[in-house]
């Protein structure tokens, strides 16, 4: 009785201290930052205080802004990821699994992953204009390509003896896939959408600093062109948290699905 | 007895043109129903090029392998290999990997469940049904290769170096039970050894092969008294022989690779 009631409290102050000293430098930056902001060492328009900028970003929230355009980066960062994770992930074991559609999206792939696509936001705006559907395309191909070659990979690096394994116990070939390939290969798939997801809000947030039309991006273009720094800085905070906590939401979906790795 | 494996003048060569090689070569060699036959030969012999060949993984260039008088075409659940990686599907636990196989059969569930304890109870992992194969050791994770192929019954089983990973005193006792399974169950079994004193405490009989390309060199009877304990066994005379007429043969082809 004595040891439990003496660990427990013991245990939630180190887990406490442990939390403190992994965000002590960041608390020592954001401290700084407001005590420069608020003796004025850094024009007010450049950098507000910190204060101020949640205070604007409350604001935001409580009138239905934020949110608004929270929902429309979102929507159209997702919407073209989802997109992004089916034709990704079809290419990408086909093109494992067939010499003939390997040979077709080899070069394709080798050619379109490198290409920094935001270059190409001029060309969508010709083709598609600059609204939803436009930006959700752009999503889409700009996040394809580490989808696909995650799938590619991981399913070129099944191991052969698994698959021989499965095919000894009476596993047809065209089973393999669902009995095998894709279970083995799901912590590369899994990591393909790992590294697109903070792609989709990058080229989402930049589609939207460039052609308007609402969302994070548009918001924080706007304050700069209103003179509006603390609005900047809102926008910015807003689609850091969203971006954290996709992230996070990824990584306990990766924990469940994996489990076993 | 049913689990007879005929190999007749088996050939087989990989790659074309300049990479051309010849794993083996002219190979004749039967394994009776029920029979434990080893195969022993240097690095390199295609011992394990041969286990596959059995089990359907590889084609043959030219020769035939046929069970019970059938040649074979392709994998088939007549037969069961237990490799010496294990190669256990990790994301399914003790228990799913046990089940794979009556799945893939299409035994209800129920009478799955129930085959699968059986054999789990069998290598002695019962209280291990829900582990993942990462949260196993290696002699773990081997038994419970051995319950998965066991669980569908194959006539025969094939074994490619099961045991190689594992220390002296776990491999001993994994033999052990490997000669307590095959004497229960009947099955035949070729097992891919590169050591003596293993190939020669577990066999029937034992198949030498030469070293590239590999093909049969001499075939060894084993006539122990197994009646005995392990220890009376490996100290036996007969034992001692035996085992230096199959480590003379061997060591005659190890020869020969030092001298290249």
């Amino acid at each position: 009785m004595d040891v439990t009631a003496d660990a427990n409290p013991r245990f939630d102050l180190s887990s406490a201290l442990s939390l403190v000293k992994s965000i002590y430098s960041l608390v020592i930056v954001l401290v700084l930052w407001e005590a420069v902001a608020q003796l004025g060492l850094i024009h007010y328009y450049f950098l507000p205080p910190l204060s101020d900028i949640i205070m604007r970003f409350v604001e935001l929230t409580l009138n239905g802004q934020m949110l608004y355009n929270a929902y429309l980066t979102l929507m159209r960062a997702m919407v073209g990821l989802a997109i992004a994770s089916v034709f990704g992930v079809l290419v990408g074991v086909l093109s494992a699994q067939n010499d003939l559609v390997d040979w077709f999206f080899d070069p394709i792939i080798k050619i379109g992953y490198p290409v920094p696509i935001i270059s190409l936001i001029p060309v969508f705006m010709l083709w598609f204009g600059i609204g939803d559907i436009s930006k959700i395309i752009m999503v889409a191909v700009g996040t394809f390509w580490p989808v696909a070659i995650n799938a590619r990979d991981s399913t070129r690096q099944v191991e052969t003896k698994l698959l021989w394994s499965a095919k000894m116990m009476g596993t047809s070939d065209r089973r393999l896939l669902w009995r095998v390939v894709m279970p083995a290969a799901m912590p590369g798939i899994l990591t393909g959408f790992q590294i697109a997801m903070p792609l989709s809000l990058i080229i989402t947030f930049v589609f939207e600093m460039v052609a308007g039309g609402g969302g994070l991006g548009a918001l924080e273009i706007a304050g700069v062109r209103s003179f509006e720094s603390t609005q900047v800085y809102a926008a910015i905070i807003a689609i850091m948290l969203i971006g954290i906590a996709l992230d996070r939401l990824l990584r306990m979906a990766r924990g469940r699905l994996l489990h076993w790795t | 007895m049913d689990g007879r494996v005929s190999i007749s003048e088996l050939e087989k060569v990989y790659g074309e043109g300049a990479e051309r090689t010849k794993a083996i070569e002219d190979l004749t060699f039967e394994v009776d129903g029920g029979e434990f036959a080893s195969v022993v030969g240097p690095s390199g012999c295609g011992k394990s090029t041969l286990l596959y060949l059995i089990a359907g993984f590889l084609d043959v260039t030219s020769g035939t392998i046929s069970v019970d008088g059938n040649p074979i075409q392709g994998p088939g659940t007549d037969r069961g290999v237990v490799f010496q990686n294990y190669a256990l599907f990790p994301w399914r636990t003790v228990f799913e990997n046990v089940t794979y196989g009556l799945e893939e059969d299409g035994v209800p569930k129920e009478e799955r469940q129930s085959i699968a304890q059986q054999y789990i109870d069998m290598v002695d992992l019962s209280g291990f049904e829900d582990k993942y194969p990462k949260e196993l050791s290696g002699g773990m994770k081997q038994r419970v290769a051995l319950a998965r192929t066991l669980a569908y019954e194959p006539k025969i089983l094939l074994m490619d170096e099961p045991f190689g990973a594992l220390d002296q005193p776990l491999r001993e006792s994994l033999q052990d039970q490997l000669l307590d399974i095959w004497g229960d169950l009947e099955k035949t079994v070729v097992f891919i050894t590169h050591d003596v004193e293993e190939a020669v405490y577990l066999s029937e009989r034992v198949m030498i092969m030469t070293r590239h390309p590999g093909t049969k060199k001499t075939v060894s009877e084993i006539n122990l008294d197994r009646s005995g304990s392990r220890e009376e066994i490996v100290t036996s005379d007969a034992f001692a022989d035996y085992k230096n007429t199959v480590w003379k043969s061997l060591h005659e082809e190890t020869q020969t690779e030092v001298t290249l």
